[in-house]
């Protein structure tokens, strides 16, 4: 299932399908081979090197995932004890810090305020990079590759050099700590990715449909629409999640352009928190797991758009 | 065929707002870095290339070039190592398989911010569990922020842990497209493990790294969030990179044509590392264009 994944949406084209049963076959053989044939010496051999790839696993998996565990364990931990407990259990789970977090700042305002960016970048990124990627597909004109591979070109900008000019130019637009100068900021760094993104959906899907469709009377728009956009959902679905994982985690936008702490977004929230009140990481943990949740919640149910979209390069990290 | 006007209206109508928000802002920070502007409020003063005169003679400007370089370059060394290391255990079959490449790309998911809060709280010198853990030993720790190395050190840590997934995930695809007759052949040949690996796996994942060195080298080289949440840029400036110092300049120090001059040299000496770097190792187009 997952190869399936990984393997089509890094080469779509160069990779035949027929051989995706077959790469298996070296490490199973390899394995699977010698269980059967019983050779004492060889098979404590090849026990040792099964042995051997458990213990490989289990250290990524440690090395991936505990330093979120402690995060969340650390959270819920009384307060009291949480500089002097390092057990790795967290029963009977203590939401001090979770209450304390929503009582003493403004983390629920702050949370609203992203989930108010990300929702926007969700929506006006769509709709533009699909009107984009769609006429970039179908339209005829010139300069279509430099359109197109202007958009990778946008992955270099330093973001600061997006970020003073905003700064500067907001100043006399109105838009200083103004939460829709920050999405359009959003927009800016969520945009080249979803027009890239949905322009490699596009391409790839076959003419006659549309035609099809317009034959039978439809506009192009009215094929578009009826036809194209509902015939590409995972397309959409995957750039729905970068969008919203662009502006969710964003820092740098979000620490310049706001200054207000009725408007901070989650991260910069956070971040300012752990500044303000020294020690008050119960508090700082609690929002730390609370930015996470959302995130994990996406990352079980979409997790083959995520790994499509990861390696077709689409998260700047 | 007739195009619809509609589908050519609401093409132009955005391209024309996506060349507003990111072309505009891109054409205005080239321009404010030839004006000198005492504050975000004050009147522009063209000033030419003095901006760039004072910042190229200004020695923190190298200073802070080199330190992004030598993160960006251990970063980078440790993600691909260690993705490729994890990308081979990940790729030989075990029970489990999905859950735990699930999980090794977990860490990708997670913003900066969270990353770097949940480091500072693990290696905080009074109280962070490697404290704990190291004293229980009887070995004492340091404050890790408190030292050029030691913060460097963890700057990379920090990137290498949340960065990895991605050389991982790629590195994967890519061993699915190294034909496995190849292996078999050298087995019947009589090459052991590590003579398939840079015999057979390191050229069959070529055209993956090289793409895969660019991108991380670009984000590695562009990186503000991660280092000015977790050291500011200290101490001493020992880690200040060219990000960090175009917003110290900008936004600290109000100098709004000296950020925009960092910036804008940070992104020509990118550009034109990564100029060398392509003439170095050209990128096939079948990988190319995904």
């Amino acid at each position: 299932m997952t190869n399936h994944v990984e393997t089509s949406s890094m080469t779509p084209d160069d990779q035949p399908l027929d051989q995706k049963p077959v790469r298996r076959q070296p490490s199973s053989q390899h394995q699977d081979a010698t269980t059967g044939d019983g050779g004492s010496g060889k098979s404590f051999g090849k026990l040792a090197a099964r042995l051997g790839l458990y213990v490989a696993v289990i250290a990524v998996c440690i090395y991936s995932f505990f330093p979120i565990y402690w995060m969340m364990i650390s959270s819920l931990r009384p307060m009291d004890r949480l500089f002097l407990d390092s057990s790795l259990v967290f029963w009977p789970p203590d939401l001090a810090s979770y209450t304390s977090l929503f009582q003493q700042t403004n983390y629920l305002v702050n949370f609203m305020n992203s989930v108010l960016m990300a929702v926007g970048t969700i929506v006006i990124s769509l709709v533009l990079s699909a009107f984009i990627a769609y006429g970039a597909t179908r339209l005829h004109f010139r300069g279509k590759t430099t359109l197109v591979a202007s958009m990778l070109f946008a992955y270099m900008f330093p973001p600061l050099m997006l970020a003073i000019p905003m700064a500067a130019a907001f100043r006399w637009l109105g838009l200083t700590n103004s939460l829709w100068g920050l999405l359009i900021a959003h927009l800016a760094i969520a945009l080249p990715l979803a027009v890239w993104l949905l322009w490699g959906f596009f391409k790839s899907m076959p003419f006659d449909l549309e035609e099809a469709a317009m034959v039978d009377g439809c506009s192009q728009f009215e094929a578009f629409i009826k036809v194209v956009l509902p015939l590409s959902a995972p397309g959409l679905i995957t750039v729905g999640i970068f969008s919203f994982l662009l502006s969710w985690a964003d820092y740098v936008f979000a620490l310049i352009l706001i200054m207000s702490d009725q408007k901070k977004t989650l991260p910069v929230a956070l971040a300012s928190l752990l500044g303000a009140h020294d020690l008050r990481w119960g508090e700082v943990l609690a929002g730390a797991s609370l930015i996470a949740l959302p995130l994990f919640v996406i990352f079980i149910f979409c997790y083959r758009h995520f790994v499509a979209g990861l390696s077709a390069g689409a998260l700047k990290g | 065929m007739v195009q619809d006007r509609r589908v050519v209206a609401l093409f132009i109508g955005s391209i024309l707002l996506l060349g507003v928000i990111i072309g505009g802002p891109l054409v205005y920070a080239i321009m404010l870095s030839f004006y000198s502007a005492k504050s975000f409020v004050g009147e522009l003063q063209w000033v030419g290339l003095a901006n760039y005169a004072k910042t190229i003679q200004d020695p923190l400007f190298w200073q802070a070039f080199a330190n992004g370089l030598m993160i960006a370059l251990a970063a980078i060394f440790l993600q691909v190592v260690l993705g490729v290391g994890i990308a081979l255990v990940l790729n030989r079959r075990f029970f489990g398989q999905s859950v735990v490449r699930a999980v090794s790309i977990l860490p990708y998911f997670l913003p900066t911010v969270v990353a770097c809060l949940i480091a500072q709280w693990i290696l905080d010198p009074n109280y962070g569990l490697l404290k704990s853990i190291l004293a229980s030993f009887g070995i004492g720790i340091a404050d890790w922020s408190a030292q050029g190395v030691t913060a460097r050190g963890t700057i990379v840590l920090v990137s290498v842990w949340l960065w990895t997934p991605f050389v991982i995930t790629c590195v994967l695809a890519g061993l699915q497209t190294i034909p496995t007759q190849l292996y078999e052949a050298a087995r019947v040949d009589g090459a052991g493990a590590w003579r398939q690996f840079w015999h057979i796996t390191v050229p069959g994942l070529r055209s993956v790294l090289v793409v895969v060195i660019l991108l991380r080298g670009i984000w590695m080289f562009n990186k503000f969030d991660l280092i000015w949440l977790l050291t500011k840029g200290g101490p001493l400036n020992q880690t200040e990179t060219l990000p960090t110092l175009a917003y110290r300049k900008s936004f600290l120090e109000f100098n709004l044509g000296g950020g925009a001059a960092v910036a804008t040299l940070s992104f020509l000496i990118l550009a034109g590392v990564m100029l060398i770097y392509l003439r170095l190792f050209p990128i096939d187009d079948a990988k190319q264009g995904r």
